[in-house]
């Protein structure tokens, strides 16, 4: 099946970076396509507990109500756990949905798809 | 159980974070000869899924993971 990867950098302090990946991980599951998200760098805040809840801009539904569908849709979300750790964070009390991964699975991710979208 | 697996050597990544529980694995798995077998303990959560695309990509083999308290246990046989 076709593949794209999408990664995700942008964090909670650029909201209108975050929905993109959601909107295009749903509608590539509806396309046939397979359809992985990887969060880093300030994209790994967003999958905090409660984290995405608090984003929600303009006339768009809570960041969060999107990452539930694109989930619903098939979409895998992969998470560098460690990118907390540049902020000084603690880690833990991440979403569950994700898969905790690093450097070689994002790697292996971006050499398996046949597309690599960064946001 | 017969499925007990003897390791021909171990590496301790417990305590480390990624990029390290790849770069020694690499590197204690060039030690060992072909056929035989890496055990590598790893309390970073992202080494489950790494380890697994590492030993793909390279062309080694994941015999088996145990999960026991936080720590990740592999056995990987080197197989070129």
């Amino acid at each position: 099946m076709t593949k794209i990867l999408y990664v995700q950098t942008s964090g909670p302090d650029t909201p209108e970076r975050t929905y993109a990946p959601m909107i295009l991980g749903a509608t590539a599951r509806a396309m046939d396509i397979e359809a992985s998200v990887f969060f880093m760098i300030k994209g790994a805040l967003l999958l905090k507990n409660g984290e995405a809840e608090k984003i929600q801009l303009g006339d768009f539904p809570p960041l969060k109500e999107m990452m539930d569908q694109a989930l619903a849709a098939g979409v895998t979300f992969y998470l560098c756990e460690q990118s907390v750790a540049l902020f000084g964070l603690p880690k833990g009390d991440f979403i569950p949905e994700a898969t905790v991964a690093g450097g070689a699975t994002l790697n292996d991710l971006a050499l398996e798809a046949d597309t690599v979208l960064s946001f | 159980m017969s499925e007990n697996i003897v390791p021909d050597a171990e590496l301790d990544c417990v305590g480390l974070y990624c990029p390290m529980p790849i770069s020694l694995t690499k590197e204690e798995i060039e030690k060992i000869g072909v056929g035989q077998i890496l055990r590598v303990d790893a309390d970073d959560p992202a080494a489950e899924e790494d380890i697994t695309r590492w030993a793909k990509r390279t062309g080694n083999e994941v015999l088996k993971i145990e999960k026991e308290g936080g720590i990740l246990t592999f056995f990987i046989k080197r197989l070129k």
